[in-house]
């Protein structure tokens, strides 16, 4: 069973997902425009895109700011579900014993099937705020930052398979898996500047979202958000900070993953 | 003797959800975290629009629309989504042979609804009021924020017991429920006093605007309209109670001629 069927499976999946599940797809398509309405509806009743610039620090669009935030936020937080909570799924449905003794190594298994998914969700959720982007930045200027949002979630879901493979790992070795990957992510989501960028953060907060690829992803994507042009330096400067995790979390993942493996395969953990 | 019987039938539920609490704590400091973790994201994102000499007022309105919500969720969530596992693992059926109504049992739900919510007010007033230095718990009219919150609860629960008898019937994706809780929060937000004179009535009619506007006067974070909110909560709280009584008892006799469906809320 090579890299090829494991893709496979993973778009015929999705596909069956989504057509047998379509109250999860419409809620898929709905919850970016949520999350995204109700930041920018609580930001218009307490305050300005002015005091929005000041706080900030930076000329940005607050509307593209958040769509590029939303964005990233979506597609990070898919990542550490589909491949982190993927291995809970398999626990609950009963196939995780499969996977563990399938020929493939359980962190390319769980890589590489989703790995459609997460490129099909990107697109859609970049498809669905296109015509808002261009509606606000014009047309060649809307195109060009779609493109660097298009960037960021292409190029940070690297880093972040790695991360979230680990993650997988340790899952793998514990029971009350659920618990902590529920509060986790908010909490990465949290340190990574969401939201509320990682410079404003407090001293110890900013040392906790510098080993985080999420914050890089998160940070490229806002790059799209500054007024003008995006900044050619700043795009390859974050890239660069990507590719190096990438190459770190992905080289640790493939060393835990294996001690995971042979934890939950000798103490049954499954 | 019928009262001491239903003492020992109240006593058996609330041991039954405190004893569930207990087991489940870590899924209760989950929840609680998390909740934390996410309101708090959200807060700090709406409040990067406040200019620096409004932040305490914005932050203590933004801090009780989102604690009116998470009474609004919770309970909603939490009561009405358990109906689902008390399906699943057959106790309906098993409450029903007893002569004993499931959603007396479901009642219990209260337990864990209200130990969610006030503990992550508790740690989500720490964790805002610590970053921005402001007293998030400090009520201008104690009475009236206890009056405000009891309604929004009572609407609630009201809300989650009719879902609950509806599940037994047919299933109610989840994805939208909690879509129509965000939707809520969107309502809870808008300011009553900032919209046209007119609409100010009819918005306070839409469920949970009212009483979540007495929590915002109680608070400082709103202004005007006391009685009519207090009079349109009141009704609105005792019409979502009578409808949600009338659900369950015709859930109950649904049950009993046709069986209940396997598959519920969740």
């Amino acid at each position: 069973m090579g890299v090829k069927t494991l893709l496979k499976s993973g778009i015929v999946l999705d596909l069956y997902f989504f057509k047998n599940n379509r109250s999860a797809f419409v809620s898929m398509l709905i919850w970016p425009y949520l999350t995204l309405g109700l930041i920018l509806g609580m930001g218009a009743f307490f305050g300005s895109a002015e005091s929005f610039r000041q706080n900030v620090g930076l000329p940005v669009n607050p509307l593209t700011y958040f769509v590029a935030s939303t964005l990233a936020m979506m597609v990070s937080m898919d990542v550490m579900w589909g491949v982190g909570g993927s291995v809970l799924h398999h626990r609950w449905i009963g196939t995780l014993p499969y996977v563990l003794l399938s020929p493939n190594r359980t962190s390319v298994t769980l890589v590489f099937t989703y790995v459609p998914r997460y490129l099909l969700t990107a697109a859609i959720q970049l498809a669905e705020f296109a015509p808002l982007v261009l509606a606000v930045e014009g047309l060649s200027n809307g195109a060009l930052k779609l493109g660097v949002m298009a960037l960021a979630a292409t190029v940070g879901m690297l880093p972040l398979l790695g991360f979230a493979a680990l993650f997988a790992s340790f899952l793998l070795s514990i029971k009350e898996e659920s618990n902590i990957l529920s509060f986790l992510n908010p909490l990465i989501l949290l340190f990574s500047g969401a939201f509320y960028p990682a410079y404003l953060l407090p001293r110890w907060a900013q040392l906790v979202s510098a080993v985080l690829p999420s914050t890089y992803t998160i940070e490229l994507a806002r790059v799209a958000a500054l007024i003008g042009s995006p900044e050619l330096r700043r795009v390859t400067l974050l890239i660069g900070a990507l590719v190096a995790m990438t190459a770190l979390y992905n080289s640790a993942s493939g060393l835990v993953i294996q001690a995971g493996e042979r934890r939950a395969m000798r103490e049954g953990a499954i | 003797m019928a009262a001491s019987e239903a003492l020992v039938r109240v006593k058996a539920v609330l041991w039954l959800h405190s004893l569930r609490l207990w087991r489940y704590r870590y899924s209760f400091l989950n929840m609680i975290l998390s909740e934390g973790a996410w309101i708090f994201m959200f807060v700090l994102g709406a409040l990067l629009f406040v200019p620096s000499e409004k932040l305490g007022v914005a932050v203590k309105g933004a801090f009780w629309t989102i604690v009116a919500w998470s009474v609004v969720s919770n309970f909603s969530s939490l009561v009405g989504g358990w109906m689902d596992f008390f399906i699943s693992i057959g106790m309906v059926e098993e409450h029903l042979v007893r002569g004993f109504s499931p959603f007396r049992t479901l009642l219990g739900r209260v337990v864990t609804g209200l130990s969610v919510i006030v503990v992550s007010l508790l740690f989500m007033a720490a964790l805002v009021g610590g970053a921005f230095h402001v007293n998030l718990l400090h009520a201008e009219s104690l009475l009236l924020l206890l009056l405000g919150m009891g309604l929004l609860a009572v609407q609630s629960l009201s809300y989650g017991f009719t879902v609950a008898s509806v599940a037994v019937r047919t299933s109610v994706p989840n994805n939208l429920l909690e879509i129509l809780n965000l939707v809520v929060v969107g309502l809870l937000m808008v300011p009553v006093q900032a919209l046209p004179e007119g609409l100010r009535l009819a918005f306070l009619c839409i469920p949970y605007v009212a009483p979540a506007h007495l929590v915002k006067l109680a608070t400082g974070a709103g202004e005007g309209l006391e009685y009519a909110a207090l009079a349109v909560a009141g009704v609105e709280a005792l019409a979502m109670a009578a409808v949600a009584v009338w659900a369950t008892k015709w859930a109950i006799q649904w049950v009993r001629r046709n069986g209940v469906r396997a598959i519920g809320f969740w």
